[in-house]
């Protein structure tokens, strides 16, 4: 984990320490991942069981010390024990008396023939198709907003074969909606949060006339922008579930699709088109009894089978876990694990020998339903569950295995976006 | 009281403390979802108590199955050493 927090010339150390208790192997990556929230001074982590490597940024102005004093720039002892003792709180929540998740493979294709084992973003970025806005924000060019399409296509033919009603729903979602759901405790630190500045004549006026942007940003003062009320919203999912809540479901059941903007800060995780702050999800969404749920959550697996298998696509669905906040993240994880509610669909990506989660099969038994006041028609909450696609990530798992050369794409595609005959 | 009884009891006991719930609203028949306290982190909550109190090891696979008091009895009763 490592990535660009740090302002030009800031001075990097290097601090290795063992952990509290030892770390699970199966646990070194989530704990890895978590350790991006810690401090902001970490620009890079490494977690092994018995070894962990901050990188750590120092102030800009410790290269100025470290040139008058011609020593090496370093960390104070204080600030050292500091970063140590907040990591360690980390490892010791996360690690110590961690219940080891059963990963259960439903699906395994990673050993499918790929053609193609670069890293296409730097030739996707040298032909102006993707360009990078900022940390975590990219904008799309034609080819890959066409591959997308083609995905799209797929996704909306099974959300057809379900009958699922189309739904638009807001970029933007409601604060106490989210409170609601207990999402604050469960994901705080990859919330976004959206605001305004004050209806104040004299704070617009000052704004208006002074606002400037440094390395970090907008430079005005936080109490010039009102209280928050909306974040920008992290599923899509969730707005069909505060749609319903309250009612009752004459029917017993609903199933819906929406696609929409996604909205997850990952700090010095974010990476290239894989983890990206904001990106698109589709998603199917099924509202009703727990065998309704879980019968269509199976179902769609298996639809969406035959159409990577079309495709040709090398990848494995995996049972999988949330990425709860440390606090939460024992007893969620395990929780999720032990009642199989979330499967991801992992493609494989050859350029770096490893995998990345497309899409996921989900079910939050009744969850929502409880929270949000969802009833059948006999007076039970409803059960949920729903099937996710991330649109950018598939693009890029797709372009992973096959190249940016239409040429070399499996002749249906080419034929859906280009019309091209089968080679 | 009966060995059964008492392990009822202990493991009524032992849930009420794990959800936060009066003991009294911890029948014998309860099972997950039927309290709102029950949920997914009272669940494992409870799971870690019976680890501690019990002494035995509960794996991925069976929290899944312990999901009711007379549930978790048959499972102490067969894999811990109750008295």
């Amino acid at each position: 984990m490592s990535n660009d927090r740090r302002e030009a010339n800031q001075p990097i150390v290097r601090l290795e320490f063992q952990p509290a208790t030892p770390i699970p192997e199966y646990l070194t990556g989530e704990v890895q991942s978590k350790l991006a929230y810690v401090d902001e001074w970490i620009v890079g982590a490494e977690v092994a069981p018995d070894r962990i490597t901050l990188q750590v940024a120092l102030p800009a102005v410790a290269r100025v010390v470290d040139m008058i004093l011609d020593e090496p720039a370093a960390l104070t002892n204080d600030r050292r024990a500091e970063l140590e003792e907040k990591v360690q709180r980390v490892v010791l929540s996360m690690a110590k008396g961690a219940i080891k998740p059963k990963i259960q493979v439903l699906e395994d294709y990673l050993d499918r023939p790929v053609a193609y084992e670069k890293d296409p973003l730097p030739e996707l970025i040298a032909r102006g198709e993707v360009s990078q806005e900022a940390n975590g924000i990219f904008a799309l060019g034609p080819l890959v907003a066409r591959l997308i399409g083609y995905f799209e296509q797929q996704f909306l033919k099974l959300a057809d074969s379900f009958g699922a009603q189309p739904y638009r729903f807001p970029t933007l979602i409601p604060a106490r909606y989210m409170e609601r759901v207990n999402y604050f405790r469960a994901f705080p630190h990859s919330l976004t949060f959206v605001t305004h500045l004050r209806e104040d004549l004299e704070v617009i006026d000052e704004f208006s006339q002074h606002a400037a942007c440094d390395d970090h940003g907008l430079t005005t003062s936080p109490e010039a922008f009102a209280r928050i009320q909306a974040l920008l919203s992290p599923a899509v999912c969730y707005h069909l579930y505060f749609a319903l809540a309250d009612r009752v479901l004459q029917e017993g059941h609903a199933t819906a699709t929406a696609v929409g903007n996604c909205f997850r800060y990952e700090a010095i995780n974010l990476a290239s088109l894989e983890r990206m702050w904001n990106f698109t999800m589709r998603e199917v969404i099924f509202v009703g009894p727990k065998d309704f749920v879980l019968e269509n959550r199976e179902t769609a697996r298996q639809r969406m089978r035959e159409v990577f298998e079309s495709l040709g696509l090398a990848y494995r669905v995996e049972s999988a876990t949330d990425p709860f906040f440390i606090g939460e993240f024992r007893k969620q994880a395990a929780f999720q694990s032990a009642f199989q509610l979330k499967y991801e669909i992992r493609a494989r990506l050859p350029y770096k020998d490893s995998t990345l989660a497309v899409g996921s099969y989900n079910y939050h038994q009744d969850f929502f339903g409880r929270s949000l006041n969802i009833a059948l028609p006999d007076g039970s909450p409803a059960h949920t569950g729903c099937v996710a696609f991330g649109l950018e990530r598939m693009a890029l798992a797709f372009l992973s295995q096959f190249g940016l050369e239409p040429d070399s794409w499996p002749k249906e595609v080419r034929r859906s976006l280009y019309g091209l005959p089968a080679a | 009281m009966s060995h059964e009884t008492t392990l009822a009891a202990r493991v009524q006991s032992l849930v009420a403390e794990a959800i936060q719930a009066p003991v009294e609203l911890v029948t014998p028949e309860l099972a997950f979802g039927d309290l709102p306290q029950w949920d997914s982190l009272g669940h494992m909550e409870v799971m870690l108590r019976l680890e501690e109190q019990f002494g035995v090891e509960i794996d991925t696979d069976v929290i899944a199955r312990l999901v009711s008091v007379p549930e978790i009895c048959k499972y102490l009763e067969e894999n811990a050493h109750v008295q």
